[in-house]
Parts: structure tokens; sequence; C-alpha cells
């Protein structure tokens, strides 16, 4: 190997005199600071119990919007399982004696493989799903990650904002 | 006479918090002096540009996201304009505008972390409270406008994903003002620190020669004392509106080019791209920001490159295009990867304890060295 040839330990082109060396005015000017912000606000949230509040522009976890009826306004047309860069969506069509006629028999997000990008949102032409502000998301194994209808369905009541927010912006 | 001694290997990494992510450094050590370094990447490889090849265009936007996490808003403004370039799509003026408001964010969002962890890095816990205090603002300024705080997919091409919040720019100016005196309370409490200048000057200095032959980019390049900043040099977007200085190191507490050069350099560009963004939300014009996104993304048979400034050097897209909806080839050159190579340079001749020292003054992302 080639010879490396060791830099001078010792870089200072001025010596430190002892009051310089025991770097005391440093660690007061520090610990001054430190000292004013004890009475300062406080910037930090004690989370688990103040839960955070997204606004209404956040994208939590995708959700499928349920109509007062209890169906899902979703009419399986599979685009936003096609627009979807990470394959998350699973959408299974079936014929339905309402208005809608198409009805999602299967529909699974795999929330593993999402990663919250709003994409099927935007296209879908529905206003079927949208990202909700629900940002807990942890699983204990791998099943319980395909969240199917029955977690996905989410009344259009609780997501009258982020519907707000889509009509005013998207 | 010298006594004999053995060399010794060390592992640094991969799992080490001063590493910045998953790095693993083999230094080769003649007692506590560093003969070399050997880094070991890819432990975070995802495969970014061969997963791109099976995507559309748009839909390669929010994996241009996890490239640089720290720098995500920078990372679509580069991908969005180089294929602006390729489709030849004009892009409204607001968009040009929020863009640079976005970007500048974003490199201050940047930096923040940059000097916060570094700081920490070197033993300096408080100012890493602080920087991540002020970083939260910001966090929140890209949440309330797109809805994500990391990962944005806010930039597309062509456009935006949607208009501002209403709130943003009073929200913007307030956090302006209130930033001004942090950031001089950051210069109080760690630039000036003797113990931080004892801890960084002279240390693992880049000479401007080496900085160019290895293609170092971006503020390590210009602490190295060279004026190379492609927001001024090779200007895109609205960058050329703006009034504002490129910062260059000087040396000023050891040699120029040190790791305390580097540091500042950084500080000195949250200065300036405050400037930015308050010229930037003075002259904001009115218009659709959604109103030249194509419908489908379908670029003519051609390739391209494209370089932006990203806050930690030249972020270049290389992207080839065969007529279809997927690209045939994205390649990105990534500026982290870039000054990386040159770390074990900077390495040589030092001790042990500076590894971390040089480390956190490149600011390195480990996300986009292994893409
Ligand atoms: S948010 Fe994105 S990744 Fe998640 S299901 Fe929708 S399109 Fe797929
Ligand atoms: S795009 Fe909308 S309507 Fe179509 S399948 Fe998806 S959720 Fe249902």
């Amino acid at each position: 190997m080639e010879e490396v040839e060791s830099k001078p330990v010792k870089r200072r082109t001025k010596d430190l005199n002892l009051w310089e060396k025991i770097y005391i005015p440093e660690i007061i000017k520090g610990l001054a600071l430190t000292f004013r912000n004890i009475f300062r606000p406080k910037f930090t949230m004690e989370y688990p119990e103040v839960k955070f509040e997204p606004p209404a522009s956040y994208r939590g976890r995708p959700v499928l919007v349920q109509e007062e009826s209890g169906v899902e306004r979703c009419v399986a047309c599979g685009l936003c399982s096609r627009v979807c860069p990470a394959l998350a969506i699973e959408v299974q069509a079936a014929e339905t004696e309402l208005e809608k006629e198409r009805f999602p028999e299967k529909f699974e997000i795999n929330m593993i493989r999402c990663i919250f990008c709003g994409f099927c949102e935007e296209v879908c032409p529905e206003e079927a799903i949208v990202m909700s502000k629900d940002y807990e998301l942890a699983f204990f194994n791998r099943e319980d990650a395909l969240y199917g209808k029955d977690k996905l369905l989410v009344p259009a009541s609780e997501l009258e904002d982020r519907i707000k927010f889509l009509r005013q912006y998207k | 006479m010298a006594l004999k001694t053995e060399e010794m290997v060390l592992n640094m990494g991969p799992q080490h918090p001063s590493t910045h992510g998953v790095l693993r450094l083999e230094l080769q050590l003649e007692g506590e002096i560093i003969k070399d370094v050997i880094p070991h990447i890819g432990y975070l490889h995802r495969c970014f540009e061969k997963h791109s090849e099976a995507m559309t265009y748009p839909q390669v936007i929010p994996y241009t996201d996890r490239m640089d996490y720290l720098a995500s808003m920078y990372n679509e403004f580069g991908y969005a304009l180089a294929m602006e370039r390729l489709m030849g799509i004009e892009v409204p003026e607001r968009v040009e505008y929020i863009r640079v408001i976005m970007g500048e964010l974003q490199r201050i969002a940047s930096h923040l972390v940059a000097l916060g962890t570094y700081g920490a890095d070197i033993g300096a816990f408080t100012p890493f409270l602080f920087c991540f205090r002020d970083r939260e603002r910001i966090l929140h300024l890209f949440e309330i406008t797109c809805g994500a705080r990391l990962l944005y997919n806010y930039i597309w091409i062509g456009g935006l994903s949607n208009d501002l919040h209403p709130d943003f720019i009073r929200l913007t100016k307030e956090f302006i003002k209130d930033f001004k005196p942090n950031l001089k309370e950051l210069n109080d409490l760690l630039s000036f620190n003797a113990i931080f200048i004892e801890r960084t000057a002279d240390v693992g200095i880049l000479p401007l020669e080496t900085a160019i032959n290895y293609g170092v980019t971006g503020p390590n390049l210009r602490a190295s004392g060279m004026k190379w900043d492609l927001r001024k040099d090779d200007p895109y977007s609205v960058y050329n509106k703006f009034d504002y200085e490129i910062p260059v190191g000087s040396g000023e507490k050891g040699k120029i080019g040190d790791c305390w050069d580097r540091y500042f350099i950084r500080v000195r560009e949250m200065e300036e791209s405050l400037k930015i963004i308050e010229q930037a939300i003075e002259q904001i014009p009115d218009g659709d920001v959604k109103s030249a996104i194509p419908k489908r993304v379908k670029p003519p048979e051609g390739q391209i490159y494209t370089r932006v400034e990203n806050p930690r050097g030249e972020l270049g897209y290389f992207i080839i295009s065969d007529g279809s909806l997927n690209p045939s080839r994205v390649k990105v050159r990534a500026p982290s990867f870039v000054t990386m190579q040159v770390f074990p340079e900077l390495c040589k001749g030092f001790m042990v304890a500076d590894v971390v020292a040089i480390l956190g003054s490149i600011d390195i992302v480990l996300g986009e060295i292994d893409r």
C-alpha cells in the first residue's frame, strides 16, 4: 500500500492561552442560551396523549367513500389500480341491481405496498377513493396489512373536509 | 527509529449513528491515523432506475422523492424540468415561481438537517433540536400545501398537483421573520463556538483541484473556493429574475475547503435562499397551476440530460424515451454519490475521530447514493 503521510497533529498557528484552553467562556455562552430557552414556549407535542390533527390537505391512508345508504361510491372501473405506482390496489368488479350497475366485489389495498402518493384519488372519476387523515398505521403481521372493504369503507360525512379540499384545489 | 506497527482494519457502520444512514466504512488504521477508507455502499439500493422503466412517466415522480429524502421537492423539480424540456412544454409563470419557492424552502430544510446533525455528530446536541424546530415549520408549510411532510409528489410534469394553500404566503412570511434571528442564534451557538471550530477547522481539507477532478459539486465545491452554482451558471426556471449571491468558502477559520468552510457555506446559503423566497413571494403572479399538465405523457423519441442545483450539488436526470408511455432509461447523476468518492481522499492522514467530522461535513444522503 502506498505511504500516506500523516498530517501534523498540532494544527493551530496560534497557541491558546490557559483561559481559552479551559473553554469556560464558550460553555457559559452555550448554557446562557439554554437557560433563556427554559422560559420560551414549548415547541414539542406530547404525542400519544396529544394527537396531531392534520390539515385537510393531508394524505393519510386511502379509504373508500361510503354513501349514507351504506354502499360504496366506487363503480369498479379499475382506474385506480392501473395508476397505482406501487401496484397496491386490487379491484374485482361485479354487476349490481343498483343505478351504478357495477360495484367492487373485492377491493383490497395492500398497505405494505402503498406509498401514499395520492394518484388513486386524483384519477378516480367518482370521488370514491380519497386520502384520509389516518396516519396511525401499524401492523403486527402481513395479513393485517391487507385492507379489504371492511376496513376501507368510511362514511362520507367523516371525509367532508377532504372532499371539499379536492373540489377546491384539485 | 520508528516502531514497526501493524495495520488495523476497523469497520464503522452500517449501523452507526454518525454515518447518516446505512453506510459501512472500512477504516485502515495505523494507530489512530487513517491510512485509507473504503466505503461500502448499496445497503439502501431500491432499484430506482430499473423500476422506473416499468412505470409510466408521471408514476416515476413519487419514486424520485425517495432518492434524496431530505430534498424531495428538488428531485421532483429536476425530473419535471427534464420531462418538460423533452416534450417541449411551456409552464405557466406561477408554477415556476411556486417551484422556486418550494425548492428554496427545501434547500433551507435540507441544510438545517445537515447542520443540526453535524453539530450532533461533533457533540453539540442543542443546535440539533433548534434546527429541527425550524425545519418543522417548513415541513408544515409543505404539509398544508400538498399533504405530505417528506415525500411530496407535488411537482408534476407540466405543473403542480394543486395550488398553494391560502395561508401559505402569510405563514412563509412569518417563518422568514422568525427564522432570521434563529439563524443568528445558530451562529452564536455553533458556528463560532471555539470547541466546534477546533474540531472542524483545518480538518478534511478538500483542495479545489481534487474537488474538480472528482466532480464534486454543490456546497462542497463552493467551500473549496469555486463559484459554481447551476442556478447562476446554467439558469433554469425563473432563477435569473432574482438578486442573490453565491457564497464561496474563504478559509476564515483554517485552510480553504476545510470542514468548517463546508459547514459555514450552508449557513450562508440559507440566508441567500431566504432572499430568493422573499423576492419570489413579492413577485408571484396569478395563474392556473394545472393548465399545462398533459393528459397523456407520451414524449417523442429522444433523450435529454437536465441538471439542477439540488441542496447537495448537481442533480442530473438522463432520460431516454422510445416514444412509448414508459421511459426506456432513467439515469440519475446523484450529487452525494459523486461526493462520496472523494471521501477517502479527505480522510487520509487524519484521526479516527475526524472521520465523523468529515463525513458530516460533506452532507451525504444514503438514499441518493444507493438509489
Ligand atoms: S396512494 Fe398511491 S400507492 Fe397508495 S393506493 Fe393510492 S395510488 Fe396506490
Ligand atoms: S378509480 Fe374510483 S371508481 Fe374506479 S375502481 Fe378506483 S375507487 Fe372505484
